[in-house]
């Protein structure tokens, strides 16, 4: 049985084309990223059987979707708009898929817990904040027990605080209930932060895969209610966040993120951690380094071009700590490190 | 002579049409609001020519249509042995007809209001057509479906012309309270004019009064 959703999809309106053909693996988060009007969205509503007249083939770990209608593929769709039952309130909407799939109770109860939810259950959804609306958004995709979760900006129109509060539940989402999910944006901070892939498309057409950005993998030695400790090779760094001893987190270098070749001694950065110089390509201007016996690539953008050596010391400063669980092989985990 | 037959006659049909109208226009009134086909106007012009057309026209029309000689009439003959013309069946047959774009033309515009984007989102939470049509789309067109039975009922109530037309005036048959009023009017017997036209008048003001209260607390409820 495969492990990936396939698809090789193509779709005409007037002024528009949509080929798109990929194999996504069925873990983590896919990020498909492309500029307003490349034709995300239209690709994520054919995988989910929205767009009748698309043509082509879609197929998910081996099971053939063509043909197949929207409410028998099993996915959990999170709408740009949210789209909650206005004549239902919270818990309704929770368990409007739950009980046409016959989600098991307590998987209900594990989303409520997880996003929060519990204080929301009885409100009407016109009475939501937008992050709220999102969340619960999120929650009723989830609560259905989907296969996949395929979520179409779901954060869109938020400013970057309540961004950064709302990335960890859609992580924890993910990584706690083993749901792959792909994940529309063009947001570069949501691409940095959850994605552990991404598929860009440009004017209809799939332009190519690029990894995860910069991260450091952690796991989770200690846990309080809220907070989080995180063990990344000798550091030891509390962060925010809710999770379990033993769990594995990244922690993504982000978009602000500093690098000095000398020690920076006293500033207000919340963590500084000291990197190897392995390799630094004059092509491409990325640096390779050994972070804490992770490997890890960053983009070294000098005007005058020049490259740190190999063996030389960085210092890497993060302006702000923001980490999430992963669903990732321990064997892998241990395996990256060195 | 009672007045009661009239009006119980006129309940009857008011509420005989109301019920098969909404069984009928709902299913026209939702394929128009989901409709992309080129025939939709033709379609929309149709149910609402009740509007525009004089009940004469239209009550001449169905008086054809209903009559032993026309395909309609002779099978309904077959089928219960009685006329469609100037009877009790013909005139709620009649009725349906008169006040179609009472009841479709709310309950369109309730199905366009909703959009697509509510029945996808059910259909991914795993509801079939059918279900989300039932546990969505009706619900959140409640306003639509109560504007277009108590339209519906009322406009019933009030018709006149396509009644004389199709069902003649004989009483405890086809002697509504607006043919009534007619009769009373012709024989100069305004007493009972009076009493039901002032019933009527009542009865028109206090459903309309209804119906645009519902519309306001909709509105301020955001549904």
């Amino acid at each position: 049985m495969s492990d990936q959703l396939e698809f090789d999809i193509s779709l005409r309106f007037a002024g528009f084309e949509l080929e798109a053909a990929a194999e996504v693996p069925l873990n983590g988060i896919t990020a498909l990223s492309g500029p307003s009007g490349s034709g995300k969205t239209t690709l994520l509503r054919a995988i989910a059987g929205l767009e009748p007249q698309a043509q082509g083939h879609v197929r998910f770990a081996g099971e053939d979707w063509n043909g197949l209608a929207p409410e028998a593929r099993g996915v959990g769709y999170v709408f740009q708009d949210a789209r909650l039952f206005p004549h239902l309130d919270v818990a309704g909407n929770l368990d409007y898929g739950a009980r046409r799939r016959g989600t098991p109770r307590g998987l209900v109860d594990a989303v409520i817990d997880a996003l929060d939810l519990g204080p929301l259950l009885h409100r009407a959804p016109a009475t939501l904040s937008g992050g709220e609306t999102r969340r619960v958004a999120l929650g009723r995709a989830l609560a259905s027990g989907p296969r996949i979760l395929l979520m179409d900006e779901p954060l869109t129109g938020l400013d970057r605080a309540r961004k950064s509060r709302l990335m960890p539940y859609i992580a924890r989402a993910v990584a706690g209930f083993g749901v792959p999910a792909l994940y529309v944006t063009h947001s570069a901070v949501e691409i940095g932060f959850l994605a552990d892939r991404t598929l860009s498309i440009a004017e209809g057409k799939l332009q190519g895969w690029s990894g995860a950005g910069p991260r450091l993998l952690g796991q989770v030695t200690d846990a309080v209610p809220g907070q989080v400790c995180l063990a990344i090779g000798r550091r030891a760094v509390w962060l925010q966040g809710h999770g379990e001893v033993g769990e594995i987190w990244a922690l993504p270098l982000g978009q602000d993120y500093l690098a000095a070749s000398e020690p920076p001694g006293l500033c207000n950065a919340a963590l500084t951690i000291e990197a190897l110089v392995m390799q630094a390509e004059h092509g491409t201007g990325t640096c390779d380094l050994d972070v804490e016996g992770q490997q890890i690539s960053i983009g070294w953008h000098r005007e005058d071009g020049v490259l740190p050596e190999p063996g030389a010391r960085l210092w890497l400063s993060l302006p702000r700590l923001l980490a999430r669980p992963i669903q990732v092989n321990r064997e892998a985990y241990e395996s990256n490190l060195t | 002579m009672t007045l009661w037959g009239p009006i119980w006659l006129t309940l009857q049909l008011a509420g005989l049409t109301m019920v098969l109208l909404l069984a009928l226009a709902t299913p026209i009134a939702w394929w128009l609001a989901n409709t992309r086909a080129r025939i939709k106007p033709a379609i929309e012009a149709l149910t609402a020519l009740p509007l525009v057309l004089p009940p004469t026209v239209l009550g001449f029309y169905l008086l054809i249509l209903m009559s032993p000689e026309s395909p309609v009439g002779a099978f309904w003959v077959t089928l219960t042995g009685e006329a469609l013309t100037f009877s009790f069946s013909g005139l709620v047959f009649a009725s349906i007809f008169y006040s179609l774009p009472f009841a479709v033309q709310p309950l369109q515009t309730a199905f366009q209001s909703i959009g697509r984007g509510m029945m996808e989102a059910a259909a991914t939470l795993g509801a079939s057509r059918w279900d989300a049509f039932r546990s969505v789309a009706l619900p959140l067109a409640r306003r639509g479906v109560l504007t277009a039975a108590v339209l519906s009922f009322a406009h019933t109530v009030g018709e006149f012309g396509v009644v004389l037309m199709v069902g003649g005036n004989i009483p405890g048959r086809t002697r509504v309270i607006s043919i009534e009023i007619y009769s009373a009017v012709e024989t100069l017997d305004y007493r009972t004019a009076h009493v039901l036209s002032g019933g009527l008048l009542v009865f028109s003001f206090v459903v309309l009064t209804l119906v645009y209260v519902m519309n306001r607390r909709g509105v301020r409820a955001g549904v």
